[in-house]
């Protein structure tokens, strides 16, 4: 279980994982050895609003850092997202097709979208941040929509 | 004769979310239920009377049978209802049916897209079949 860098804006109480990397768009990547599973952050999945579809590319996409790896559908906006990290795709989350609604309940946990081998994590993971940059990006974008109104 | 039998109509209870999307499929399901496919066997409930505790509001739910349509996953049609002491016999989440019907996409607000207005109608048509068989379940004829 990780542990949560938290806070709270307005109404919203948003957390981020302590245990793993983040790209700018709000994917979160994991390494479990070279299998790097990814998923989408408490903030992004907030923001974005009540999954209604998620597609996720199918096994043996081949990846490049930044390439699209899903596509999410919510009651508020389409969003193309770009993998965290290169290299193929070895898993799907079979949840992303029957209950994609669990991205919402449990962004870090069973919502999880994918698991890619990567190629060259360790040249991927320098271009994401780590969790207490990330809750610093976070906050800013979280209080740029608060302003917006 | 009466049949003492016949229940009373089903309340059709809305989402009253302005401004969304979803909270407008709602809507215009309930419209398409109550004015246009089962208008003799339902009633349309207000869930912003509701809130306010409109006695005639309250009245309807009284021993009848309710439909809500929510739009979002906060369920104010389906709390407020049980909270007035009335009987949900179905619950629908707009985006759980949009799931069912991914070729509808609802959008606009005001004025829903043509997706949106298919969606309600393919949700219209999915109360107008539970109507039909809360009625024939609680011993009631059926018009429909």
């Amino acid at each position: 279980m990780p542990n949560f860098l938290e806070t709270t804006i307005d109404k919203f109480i948003f957390k981020v994982a302590d245990d793993r990397f983040y790209n700018p768009a709000g994917l979160w990547a994991q390494a479990e050895g070279r299998r790097i599973r990814i998923g989408l952050s408490d903030f992004q999945q907030q923001r974005s609003g009540d999954v209604a579809f998620a597609e996720i590319k199918p096994v043996g996409t081949q990846l490049a850092f930044d390439e699209e790896v899903a596509i999410i559908e919510t009651i508020k906006v389409n969003i193309s997202l770009g993998s965290p990290v290169a290299g193929s795709v070895v898993e799907v989350n079979p949840a992303m097709t029957d209950a994609p609604e669990v991205i919402n309940l449990d962004p870090y946990g069973a919502g999880w979208m994918a698991i890619i081998e990567a190629e060259h994590w360790e040249t991927d993971k320098a271009h994401l941040m780590n969790p207490q940059t990330y809750f610093t990006h976070m906050k800013s974008l979280a209080q740029e929509e608060l302003n917006k109104g | 004769m009466i049949n003492q039998n016949l229940p009373r109509k089903v309340a059709i209870v809305p989402c009253s979310g302005i401004g969304k999307t979803y909270g407008s499929v709602s809507r215009e399901a309930a419209y398409d239920v109550t004015e246009d496919l089962r208008p003799d066997e339902t009633q349309l409930v207000s869930l912003a009377m509701l809130v306010l505790g409109d006695k005639s509001a309250r009245a309807a739910l009284a021993g009848a049978p309710a439909v809500t349509i929510d739009g979002c996953k906060l369920a104010c049609a389906t709390k407020m209802v049980l909270e007035s002491g009335g009987t949900v016999t179905k619950d629908y989440a707009v985006l759980d049916v949009y799931r069912r019907y991914k070729q509808f996409k609802p959008q606009g607000i005001a004025e829903l897209n043509e997706g949106g207005q298919r969606l309600a109608r393919a949700l219209a048509e999915e109360i107008a079949s539970v109507v039909d068989s809360t009625l024939v379940g609680s011993g009631g004829e059926k018009n429909g």
